[in-house]
């Protein structure tokens, strides 16, 4: 029997101590490989993000809008190709706790700005033709189960309908699409600016102002360039802009986040410290009872190298084995804890950095929980061993 | 009989390196779950404990948070001329004011963009809030003018927010004169008047109205009044009210996250606790035979051993416990995406924290010492006297 299979043996001298650490480390692991996911997620659109897109906002604040001019101007800068509003509404649906963005858009100008946009079911004609129509991801016809002709009623919280609190404003589903990459997010509502606007028009206290202008670039324009033009021309008013990357854009939600990304890291790291005690506890305990077999083998001509294998290998193998179980874990449940947090974390993925930083930790662990007990079985004399009591 | 409680003191120092080991791993799962309910007390304390219930905020019916409500400052007038139910300054004039609220862009000094709440009042805000608004440093704004002062939460936090600063509003510089301490949420802003800021801002309206209400006002009468109010309806709570419904989505999310966290990191310090008494179990199997053989039943057994584990998750507990200690008083900062405004406050370490931290790690101890002391106690005397 070579040195695995007496390891094998040796582990399942006590079934159910090393099951017991297996399934510790599996949980361990699993833990890790989601949390670290899930701020991964955070920054997803952000490194996805199209390079042909710019976004222009309010230098001032998030929820201060611009005159409705601005994007006819901009699309007079040379290397822009179209420039349309991208209103948040913040309606609800139901119930608050059924969060999702919706967003009034010119229809035709979204769909040329965004080839991610997949088509899964009605067509192009169709929303640019329907005043009061929306375009809803996959995501959220999964979650509601909206099919195409479904009257959605969203009541404006931010923007309330004119003719009363109370009244809702009326959508009806005709289309449903699917995103080909992150920088579009599969649980959002499109529908028309023009129905947006014309209804607020009517009594107002306030003109209508665009929250956001999303503006389409050729690929061959310097995005620095046409960032800068468009600043300086709202620099002395009437509403300064700032304008960024799409990927900045992404990124500037993300940083809102603030310490959370550190404080999983630190959650991370408590998980880690309890995991490779855990280990090292099992390892030791192992080893102490091994002391009077490594005395046998010892006397029986094995060398000190073959000891300190042994007892490495069962560490590597018991690792191994729970750290395997908890990424198989990460990586079943990735489907499910999706749909669990798609509503804040669309885009939760194990990305493969994330799997190799796993197989990393579990070397690790396995090294650190294992490199006392073989050290100390290499050294062993022989005879202080073969007296040693089980 | 039950078998001494000493015994189990020795057997756990006799194995120190094990058992050390364990009150490590326990510690670090209990400090973990009470780290993060530390954040969620720090949270929900500034909000819960800094609102009144002697002031009445007024909002835009339909809108739930000020930012979205809005009034125009006619009505607003309109609103703070007929209020009879609020107290009165000397003068006769009643303590009600209007405020206009809005999240601006700002840099943190550490790098990122956030978003700080501005708040622009008029002088009944200072008025109706007597003492609870300190000036900690330079003095406070000049009413009409572009000066603005700052909550202490905000220095050291967010550039251009030092006495002697300027902040620019949109295209407007504002001289930054002081700094201010409320104890609350007010912190986290900057204040100004409002007439300068609603111009800087190129705002339409202001926010909200905040009143005192006089003694013995009934809140809810008040609310269905305006509620009615042709001119200019508004919903109506309390300052209190208006402050902790600002939290629930928050609070719920760090809830359920040190819950999830505790559950998942408590089955591996389950499974750790469980190892080490069963290791503690096979070693000690020769004295279980003598201590049975001596007359002690195996429910005594079964206690005893069972009592060991509870040590081991108490001292695990408690090591957590002092491990958390030291993060109470550290000042963070985090997005209310409630509100998506930045709110500054520090981890509270309260007892109700160390209450369910060591409550937990009893837990912990009392499922992880089940199988190994359920194993000992059905030895029986010939078995064990014969083992080891």
């Amino acid at each position: 029997m070579g040195i695995f299979g007496l390891s094998l043996r040796n582990l399942l001298r006590h079934p159910v101590r090393s099951l017991l650490t297996a399934l510790s480390l599996m949980v361990a692991i699993f833990l890790l490989c989601s949390l670290r996911s899930m701020v991964t997620a955070l920054t997803a659109a952000a490194t996805e993000a199209s390079t042909t897109r710019l976004w222009v906002q309010s230098a001032v604040s998030l929820y201060v809008g611009m005159p409705l001019s601005y994007p006819t101007r901009i699309e007079a800068i040379d290397g822009v190709k179209e420039a349309f509003p991208f209103q948040w509404f913040g309606g609800v649906y139901q119930d608050p706790s059924n969060f999702f963005g919706q967003f009034a858009v010119d229809p035709e100008k979204l769909l040329r700005a965004y080839p991610e946009l997949v088509w899964l079911e009605g067509s192009p004609e169709d929303f640019i033709g329907t005043r009061t129509g929306a375009l809803v991801g996959t995501g959220l016809a999964k979650t509601f189960d909206w099919k195409v002709g479904d009257k959605i009623p969203l009541s404006g919280a931010l923007f309330p309908h004119p003719d009363g609190v109370d009244v809702a404003w009326d959508f009806e589903v005709v289309g449903i699409y699917e995103a080909s990459k992150a920088s579009l997010d599969e649980n959002t509502f499109f529908f028309h600016w023009d129905y947006f606007e014309k209804t607020l028009e009517v009594d107002r206290d306030a003109p209508v102002e665009v929250g956001a202008i999303v503006v389409s670039i050729e690929p061959t324009t310097s995005a620095t360039r046409v960032m800068s033009e468009i600043d300086a021309l709202y620099e002395n008013g009437p509403q300064r802009v700032q304008t960024t990357t799409e990927s900045e854009f992404q990124a500037q939600f993300a940083s809102m986040f603030g310490n959370v990304p550190f404080f999983v890291s630190v959650i991370g790291g408590a998980v880690l410290a309890a995991i490779v005690l855990a280990c090292i506890n099992t390892m030791l305990m192992a080893a102490r009872e091994q002391t009077h077999d490594i005395g046998i083998m010892k006397s029986l001509g094995f060398p000190d190298t073959s000891m300190f294998r042994l007892l490495l290998t069962q560490s590597f193998l018991l690792c191994g084995v729970g750290g395997a179980m908890g990424l198989g874990l990460a990586l079943g449940s990735e489907g499910g804890m999706r749909e669990l947090v798609s509503s804040m974390l669309p885009a939760y993925r194990i990305l493969d950095e994330t799997k190799i930083l796993a197989v990393v930790l579990i070397v690790v662990i396995g090294l650190v929980a294992g490199i006392a007990p073989a050290l100390r079985s290499s050294r062993l004399k022989c005879i202080d061993a073969l007296s040693a009591r089980e | 009989m039950l078998v001494p409680l000493s015994y189990n003191l020795r057997s756990l120092f006799v194995r120190r390196s094990a058992s050390l080991l364990t009150i490590f791993g326990i510690a670090a799962t209990v400090a973990t779950v009470a780290g993060v309910l530390a954040l969620q007390q720090g949270f929900a304390s500034i909000y819960a404990e800094s609102g009144r219930e002697d002031v009445a905020v007024f909002l835009r019916p339909g809108s739930t948070y000020e930012g979205d409500s809005v009034f125009t400052r006619e009505r607003g007038a309109y609103l703070v001329k007929g209020l009879q139910e609020a107290a009165v300054d000397e003068e006769g004039l009643p303590l009600a004011g209007i405020e206009c609220f809005l999240a601006i862009r700002r840099f943190k000094l550490s790098g990122g963009e956030t978003n700080v709440p501005i708040r622009g009042v008029q002088p009944a805000t200072f008025a109706i809030r007597g003492d609870e608004i300190e000036i900690v440093e330079g003095r406070t704004f000049t009413p009409g003018t572009n000066e603005v002062i700052v909550g202490r939460r905000l220095t050291g936090r967010i550039r251009d927010c030092d006495v002697g600063d300027v902040i620019t509003l949109n295209t407007t510089p504002c001289q930054v004169v002081g700094v201010f301490e409320s104890g609350g949420t007010f912190d986290s802003e900057i204040w100004g008047d409002m007439d300068s800021i609603l111009t800087a801002l190129n705002r339409y309206g202001p926010n909200r109205v905040i009143a005192r209400l006089a003694d013995g006002v009934s809140l809810e009468a008040l609310a269905a009044r305006l509620k009615e109010d042709k001119q200019a309806p508004a919903k109506v709570l309390t300052e209190r009210a208006y402050l902790s419904s600002q939290t629930t989505a928050l609070s719920l999310v760090l809830k359920f996250l040190s819950g999830f966290l505790g559950l998942i990191m408590g089955i591996a310090a389950v499974f750790t606790a469980t190892n080490t008494m069963l290791s503690a179990i096979a070693a000690r199997t020769h004295e279980i035979g003598i201590l049975l053989a001596t007359g002690f039943r195996p429910v005594a057994i079964f206690l005893s051993f069972l009592f060991e584990s509870l040590l081991l998750g108490l001292l695990g507990g408690l090591v957590g416990c002092l491990l958390t200690l030291p993060i109470n008083g550290i000042e963070t900062g985090t997005t209310n995406f409630q509100t998506f405004t930045e709110i500054a406050f520090a981890f509270r370490v309260t007892p109700s924290v160390l209450m369910t931290a060591v409550l937990f790690s009893l837990l912990l101890g009392l499922v992880g010492g089940m199988l190994p002391a359920w194993k000992a106690a059905r030895l029986t005397p010939t078995q064990a006297l014969r083992r080891g």
